[in-house]
């Protein structure tokens, strides 16, 4: 489960900690909708910012990169897509390719602005318990008509929990269909079916498991509210970040 | 309806009367069960695969409804305040990882008095007295899934100590757990009988826990057939499937595995 543990919670006391959960959330949507309008300047500037922060708050960065590498590949995709499929005027001319200066540049302003967002979400996923940011969740849907808000809660809380766990029996299903040969299969709906049904066969019976643990344990969606407190300290830090916005936008 | 401590040490805390479980394709579970449970005892269940054992155990909390007869806690109904008797038992499954529901360790013993809607102080005092009392202060803000099997299996006992129960219930409490982990494992339920549990452990193994109990009740298709001191009903325990403790194949004095 190593790969779960870096792009999760880290202990620590910065003020990037301590700040409240509820206002981190709404810093990461004020930022990511400024940044999704943002151009190199503005973004170069966010940019810094950020990573100052995040080595400040002495987050695991490198450890946090190397967990982005699938997204980093799936970045490279986009940025070859824009730049293959913008015109303007050729840089580099092959048969059926071409490379044109206006693709070069939006694909980098897209794949910055995507991985702006992305880095958002590891300092607050890093900075912030899991606790809390369902209790933030809960608190951002209470006005919501219709969405039961504790019951969204405890299940945000139990994916959590058991993310782990199916991987683990994921793993074991297909250790034990490998010692039985099944790689000498090369049908890939074959082994997608032999793999896929046992494991949400145990999925299911460990829900069932779960069901009955929880009621075992007096389980009801009228339960103790999860902690928030909100000080001086958050609606500074929302002034600031409100600010910025503004000045981004207005620049 | 509150369940008050009856002071008398020699009640019977659990009192099972005429007790039957038909599953849905018609076969009983349980069938006719009457049994009385005294305050503070520590008994053992012991049985086949499918015998019956938690089939009930799952009655005293009312986790199963019976199809026929009832179990009383301290005198009430189980069915009459179902809050009341999960409070009242507290119950460790075979399988402590689907027990645990918390995302940290300390999450996790507080899901209990959560859902007690108790007030946070309260909630914080009762989740630091019961990780305490299974050494697990340290790991709080653990995540379960990277604890060993021993520490997994005391997380689930800190849960059930947080809800404050007079009964506990352990399934299987040993399965697939190494002999430090059994041992772990072994001395809680033997400080928690201390303290003034009532305890109840069902296994088909009777060689790790026996010299601790004072009563051995033998299952066998659903109904109970053996119930007694452990000396008297360990006569009979290879008809009906258990292995017998090796102390008392050879015939000496049977020691715990604390020792």
């Amino acid at each position: 489960m190593a790969e779960l543990t870096s792009f999760s919670y880290t202990a620590g006391d910065s003020l990037l900690h301590r700040i409240d959960a509820r206002f981190k959330m709404a810093f990461i949507i004020l930022l990511s909708l400024v940044g999704l309008n943002a151009y190199f300047r503005e973004l170069g500037f966010l940019t810094l910012i950020l990573l100052g922060i995040i080595l400040r708050a002495r987050l695991p960065l490198a450890a946090g990169l190397r967990e982005m590498r699938y997204f980093l590949i799936l970045l490279l995709l986009i940025f070859v897509a824009r730049v293959l499929s913008t015109e303007g005027i050729p840089l580099i001319d092959l048969k059926y390719l071409t490379v044109s200066r206006p693709g070069i540049y939006n694909g980098v302003l897209v794949c910055w602005r995507l991985a702006l967002i992305v880095i958002l979400g590891f300092a607050f996923i890093s900075t912030t318990p899991p606790s809390a940011i369902k209790a933030a969740v809960q608190w951002f849907l209470k006005p919501v008509p219709l969405v039961p808000e504790k019951k969204v809660a405890v299940m945000m809380g139990l994916i959590l929990r058991f993310v782990p766990v199916i991987l683990n029996q994921a793993a074991e299903t297909a250790a034990a269909q490998k010692a039985r040969a099944v790689e000498n299969r090369k049908n890939p709906v074959y082994r997608l079916t032999k793999f896929g049904f046992p494991l949400i066969r145990r999925m299911f019976e460990r829900a069932d498991d779960l069901v009955v643990a929880m009621e075992a344990r007096a389980f009801t969606e009228n339960r103790t509210d999860p902690e928030l407190a909100a000080g001086k300290r958050d609606w500074i830090a929302l002034m600031v970040v409100g600010c910025l916005c503004v000045s981004l936008i207005v620049i | 309806m509150a369940i008050t401590r009856n002071p008398q040490p020699e009640m019977n805390i659990i009192e099972i009367e005429n007790l039957s479980h038909r599953f849905a394709d018609g076969t009983f579970g349980i069938e006719d069960i009457n049994l009385n449970i005294r305050q503070g005892s520590f008994v053992v269940i012991a049985g086949l695969n499918g015998s019956g054992k938690s089939t009930l155990l799952r009655h005293l909390n009312g986790l199963l409804r019976p199809t026929g007869g009832g179990v009383r806690l301290a005198g009430i109904p189980v069915q009459e305040n179902l809050l009341q008797a999960r409070k009242f038992v507290g119950m460790m499954f075979q399988d402590a990882d689907s027990q645990i529901v918390g995302e940290t360790v300390y999450e996790d013993v507080a899901f209990g008095p959560e859902n007690l809607c108790l007030d946070r102080d309260e909630i914080k005092s009762r989740v630091q007295k019961a990780l305490r009392a299974v050494g697990l202060l340290d790991l709080a803000h653990q995540r379960p899934h990277l604890l060993s099997g021993g520490e997994k299996r005391r997380l689930a006992i800190a849960g059930i100590l947080a809800m404050e129960p007079r009964v506990i219930v352990f399934d299987e409490p040993f399965s697939s757990l190494d002999y430090p982990g059994i041992k772990q494992v072994l001395q809680y339920i033997l400080d928690l009988h201390q303290s003034g549990h009532t305890i109840l452990v069902t296994t088909h193994d009777l060689e790790k826990i026996i010299v601790h109990a004072d009563r051995l009740i033998l299952m066998h298709g659903g109904k109970i057939v053996r119930d007694g001191t452990p000396a008297d009903i360990m006569v009979d325990v290879e008809s009906f499937g258990v292995r017998k403790p090796c102390a008392y194949r050879l015939g000496v004095e049977a020691e715990s595995w604390l020792n």
